[in-house]
């Protein structure tokens, strides 16, 4: 890892040279906002997402409204609501006027600032008609999609399971990651290859038996099958902490071998304090795969609402309020909210944690 | 496929993979000793390992010569080959697979390519602020899976805001992207693309470490930037491009839940999301036959297997290590 | 239910509920005046308390509005038996089969699984338990339903439900739009015409429904999909919209009939492949009806019924299309089917509440079916737009259904008792081999045909033939 950074840090200091001449400086003004262009339409469907949750209903059925959150203006009159539209009237005057009754040639409009005057005719199609709209964000929709999803339920249960699964997973893949990275024994090379094989093993394989095994011993409908594997280890967070132990110097795990000390011990009190970038980096890639999981919680808790989590109550969301893309996109955003923030917040562990896994061999 | 964490590369152990049984009894008493604490720290692998892979590939091979249904109106019984012949004359299956491996088709080349270019871009000395354009790279790769379909249902939408913007660029009649049974591929690469923050940033790591002095010798050799590419940033970058290749193709052989969620597995439109791991969950799932469900993971299994084991014999010919034996 | 013994029952038992359901001879029937309805009984607490769960929706029932009802009724159970409770999981049509089958899968099946119409529970034959011990042991009484009715759920598994809700199917039409095009409303009463804007009076059959949908069909900028420059591509208002949700429905409407031929094999009946060219040619000949991609979009319901958009002219759907049509507005009315070669069918939809073989307290789940049955049975009946199985109590039903919150003034309800005449015989819904699969298979090509335009449907027809008959033989 120290390594590591030395090398990108070299690296970098052979990028430094900085243009000066005009050309350079065009090349890099062109490419930094073709960029930023791919970078917005990247991230796009995000603000889409965000904007359209604050719809209502009526402006999505609508073709053509606008883009930002708004309302049609209407006009109620004689306790009636009518859309106004904007009207060209022969004298070359363009009116807002509420449609009062359609027609395929000729419809009656209302003037919402004299209605005394009664119903205007107007020939032509209403429909070519342009509508005033007015914005009008729907915050609304943020609190009835919290109390109908059952937001608070769904959130505790995400939170309990993405916490014990990463207890047990930093836990067990820190000793098996020990075992591999400290310990001589036969076969050590072979069991460590077919730990790593296991990356390769498509889930089906082992699908039909694990999930008739936990059913038949009442896992299914429980939180057993989605915690206890965690405890178990996985491949690629032994494949990330051993890596990483690798590089810590055994001088001190030696000096305390001689002091006597136990082989846990020297794993808490020397291993485990120069290792904790690469255990948070577990922890939080654990805790957001876990906050992710969607398969395993779909067909274990199917029928159990009390315990799903956010994933699968959204998904269930959706096909209930189809209907509805705003309250579907507030969910959403809801969902994502907490994982991006982690993000934000540790973005430096995350990228080093792709790092470490990604490119070391 | 969004769901696995990082691309984890390593080499294939070769020789030291081997295991050997016989050498306990040459180990002295204190690497006996040693041997049997490492062997303790990795039981909780071992025993998971036993557990949640050996026990239940073992089972699923069984699976395959009985008759297990959910429901079980006949008898058991041992049936040979039976539900082999089954899954050879099985339209659906074939169908399924054909979906599969045609998105595969489509999807590899991208995932693999697009990080790549991007990361050459990042890296470039023309491009402003990478770091910040890397985190904002990787941030959808943190959204929620499900999060994530449903905020691209809606973006390809046939009214959604990718074709109110080909509508303003001037297509006519912009594509139906998630109800068309050929648009929707596209569409499902576009989510695809979404999550490759990861690959992003692997690829950028990795063309870090380059050794400068390598680009610095071939400029003053004359070489312009296409043939340092071709000559210096490949070949160095082959074992991460290699590698992102060989789990590439193991999460889409299995990919399926996006349009689990997409289309409630129905595998509309017209059958073309009807993924072969999709077929698999319904055959097990609603269906309820069990042993032929296994038969299809069996078939699964053994096409990834192949194709890997196909791709790590190409990958001594065109994969360069730097510095290996 | 074995396929012979289903394709026996079948014809038998739609008959008996059309009768059960119009007939007022049955609500004649003394027991109905004598016992006053079971509500005024006391619950016999003949039963172990227990925690049951009631499965929602192999039928309707899944609406956002209908859900708050639901789950008070299932709570009145438990203050009705302390120590009981009933708990509603919704889980939306689409996703249901799948589910169920999952949790059935898992030993984790529900207790109560309704309302369920005739595909929901063929397509989980051999799961339902024999009420038949329990209505005897608790002297159920069943002589306010016709016999026939009754037997409707008689299967070689017993007696796996009792009747509950029926839904004849109408033309559910808007007013407003029919005014806007200066156009006549279509017909009521079944043996009435159609008056064309000119006074001609033609038949009221699906040409005369092509000719006016057409005229209802209207692009963005005014122009209806008859007259020239007329563009296809920016529809706003489309004339008809049929029942898609399953191409068995979808070819009921013109003749009934079931894709088991009379020897076994699979063959689709004509009235069925007639009906599915009039939809593909609507959609992407004569654009009067939506393609799959329109009908999935948010300007359309989204996927739900494209009728509640307010922009369909005309639409044919079940009874239980009451649960979301007042989002099309207040000026919607019922007209009668149309003909197809002179004969009028009305596919019928029958809900009812069962219990399943994997229950683990059949009792509690018996008292709680009976409980969703009698005493919540009014409040559900309405809230699912179920005409009741009960003879008797189908005047109070409408009566109700009329008041509902944002319906127009005037329905003619009339439409629906007279479509029961015409319910489809067989039923479309009935048991088939490989239920599930076939179904998929059906799916696949609804899908094909809603986004493919220019296909040779002959040639699609006989495919789809050939695989059903595929997966029937594996």
């Amino acid at each position: 890892m120290t390594a590591r950074s030395e090398t990108i840090a070299v690296a970098r200091v052979g990028r430094t040279g900085s243009p000066r001449n005009p050309a350079e400086l065009t090349r890099t003004a062109l490419l930094t906002t073709a960029f930023v262009a791919i970078l917005l339409a990247f991230l796009m469907p995000l603000f889409y997402s965000a904007i359209t949750s604050l719809k209502s209903p009526t402006q999505i059925s609508q073709p053509n409204s606008p883009i930002l959150p708004s309302d049609p203006a209407t006009f109620t009159w004689n306790g009636v609501s009518y859309d106004v539209y904007y009207v060209p009237l022969p004298d070359g005057t363009t009116r807002e006027l509420a449609l009062v009754t359609p027609g395929r040639k000729q419809s009656e409009f209302i003037d919402p600032s004299n209605p005394e005057q009664g119903l205007i005719s107007w020939q032509g199609s209403w429909r070519v008609l342009d509508q005033p709209w007015q914005l009008a964000p729907n915050w609304d929709n943020y609190a009835e999609v919290w109390g109908l999803i059952d937001f608070p339920l769904l959130l505790r249960n995400t939170i309990l399971l993405a916490l014990i699964s990463t207890i047990g997973t930093v836990l067990s893949c820190t000793l098996v990651a020990y075992g591999f990275a400290r310990f001589r024994f036969p076969g050590r090379g072979f069991l460590f290859t077919l730990l790593l094989a296991t990356i390769f093993l498509p889930g089906a394989v082992t699908l039909i038996p694990t999930y008739t095994i936990f059913n038949k011993i009442g896992w299914v409908g429980t939180w057993l099958p989605l915690l206890v594997p965690a405890f178990f280890a996985n491949a690629y967070d032994v494949f990330l902490l051993r890596q990483y132990l690798l590089t810590i110097p055994r001088d001190l795990d030696e000096a305390a071998m001689i002091d006597g000390a136990s082989s846990l011990r020297i794993l808490r009190s020397v291993v485990l304090p120069q290792a904790w970038p690469v255990i948070v980096a577990v922890s939080i890639f654990t805790f957001v795969y876990s906050w992710n999981d969607y398969f395993a919680p779909l067909i274990y808790l199917a029928g159990h609402d009390d315990l799903l989590p956010l994933q699968v109550g959204l998904a269930r969301f959706n096909g209930i309020y189809y209907q509805n893309p705003a309250f579907i996109q507030a969910g959403n955003i809801m969902t994502l909210v907490i994982p991006v923030a982690l993000f934000v917040l540790f973005q430096r562990v995350f990228i080093r944690g792709i790092v470490i896994s990604g490119v070391e061999k | 496929m969004d769901q696995l964490p990082s691309v984890a590369v390593t080499r294939p152990a070769g020789a030291a993979g081997r295991l050997n049984l016989r050498a306990w009894s040459k180990l002295t008493p204190l690497a006996r000793r040693e041997a049997r604490q490492g062997l303790l720290y990795i039981a909780p692998w071992l025993l998971g390992f036993f557990a949640f892979t050996a026990i239940p590939m073992v089972a699923t091979l069984a699976l395959t010569f009985v008759n297990l249904t959910l429901a079980q109106r006949e008898p058991l019984a041992f049936v040979g080959l039976d539900n082999y012949v089954r899954l050879a004359a099985d339209d659906r299956v074939w169908h399924s697979l054909s979906v599969t491996l045609r998105f595969s088709a489509l999807w590899l080349p991208i995932s693999i390519i697009v990080p790549f270019a991007i990361a050459v871009g990042l890296n470039s000395r023309h491009v402003r602020g990478a770091p910040l354009f890397r985190s904002l790279f990787f941030l959808p790769y943190v959204v929620p899976f499900v999060a994530g379909v449903l905020v691209w249902e809606q973006t390809l939408g046939d009214n959604g805001w990718i074709n109110d913007v080909l509508r303003l660029v001037g297509v006519e009649k912009p594509p139906s992207w998630l109800f068309d049974s050929t648009w929707i591929y596209p569409a499902l690469v576009m989510m695809g693309v979404w999550g490759i923050g990861a690959g992003i940033v692997i690829n950028l790591a990795g063309l870090r470490a380059i050794p400068t002095e390598l680009y610095e010798a071939s400029r003053i050799d004359g070489a312009g930037a296409w043939a340092q590419l071709r000559h210096i940033t490949i070949p160095m970058m082959s074992p991460i491009l290699f590698f992102t290749l060989i789990l590439g193709v193991v999460e889409v052989l299995q990919y399926f839940l996006v349009p689990l969620v997409l289309k409630n597995g129905t595998g509309e439109p017209a059958g073309a999301t009807l993924f072969y791991n999709l077929n698999l969950y319904r055959t097990f799932f609603t269906y309820q036959e069990l042993s032929y469900g296994a038969t299809m993971a069996w078939l699964l299994f053994a096409l990834t297997l192949a194709i890997t084991l196909v791709l790590f014999a190409l990958s001594r010919r065109y994969v360069y290590y730097a510095g290996a034996r | 239910m074995n396929q012979r013994l289903a394709r026996a029952i079948a014809p038998l038992a739609v008959l008996a509920l059309v009768v059960t359901a119009c007939g007022p001879s049955a609500s004649s029937s003394p027991s109905t005046t004598a016992t006053g309805g079971p509500e005024t009984q006391a619950p016999p607490a003949t039963f172990a308390p227990a925690s049951l769960r009631w499965y929602c929706c192999l039928g309707t029932g899944e609406d956002p509005s209908q859900v708050p009802t639901e789950e008070e009724v299932a709570a009145g159970f438990g203050e009705l038996h302390p120590g009981s409770e009933l708990k509603i999981e919704i889980v939306t049509y689409d996703a249901a089969r799948n589910t169920l089958s999952t949790q059935i899968a898992g030993g984790n099946a529900p207790d109560i699984v309704g309302p369920a119409g005739v595909g929901g529970l063929a397509a989980f034959e051999g799961q339902w338990l024999d009420l038949a011990p329990y209505i005897q042991s608790t002297s159920y009484d069943l002589s306010e339903f016709d016999p026939g009715a009754v037997d409707f759920y008689k299967t070689d598994e017993g007696q796996i439900g009792i009747p509950f809700a029926v839904y004849p199917s109408m033309v559910w039409y808007k007013k407003d739009l029919f005014a806007e095009a200066g156009l006549n409303e279509p017909p009521h009463g079944y043996d009435a015409k159609y008056t064309m804007a000119d006074g001609t009076e033609v038949e009221w059959d699906y040409d005369t429904v092509r000719e006016i949908a057409m005229k209802l069909t209207v692009d963005e900028a005014g122009k209806d999909a008859t007259e020239a420059g007329f563009d296809p591509e920016k529809i706003v208002q489309y004339g008809f919209e049929p029942q898609r949700d399953d191409l068995r429905g979808l070819g009921a409407y013109w003749g009934a009939g079931s894709l088991v031929s009379s020897d076994g094999s699979a063959k689709i009946p004509e009235p069925w492949k007639a009906a599915w060219r009039f939809f593909y040619d609507g959609m992407w000949k004569d654009h009067f009806i939506m393609t799959g991609p329109v009908f999935e979009s948010e300007e359309f319901s989204g996927g739900g019924y494209a009728f509640f958009s307010g922009r369909v002219a005309m639409s044919e759907n079940f009874l239980w299309t009451t649960y979301g049509v007042a989002d099309a507005g207040t000026d919607w009315d019922l007209a009668a089917i149309p003909a197809y070669n002179g004969t009028i069918t009305s596919p019928l939809n029958a809900d009812t509440f069962a219990i399943l073989k994997d229950s683990k307290s059949p009792d509690a789940a018996f008292a709680a079916l009976t409980y969703l049955m009698d005493d919540a049975s009014e409040t559900l009946l309405n809230l699912y737009g179920g005409m009741p199985a009960r003879p008797a109590k189908q005047d109070a039903f409408f009566e109700q259904l009329g008041q509902s919150d944002g319906f127009p003034a005037e329905v003619d309800w009339q439409v629906a008792k007279d479509s029961v005449a015409y319910a489809d015989n067989p039923n479309f819904e009935a048991p088939m081999p490989k239920y599930n699969e076939t179904l998929d298979i059906l799916g696949t090509y609804l899908s094909k045909w809603t986004t493919t335009p220019g296909l040779d449907l002959d040639a699609e027809f006989d495919a789809l033939e050939a695989e059903i008959q595929a997966a029937w033989n594996s």
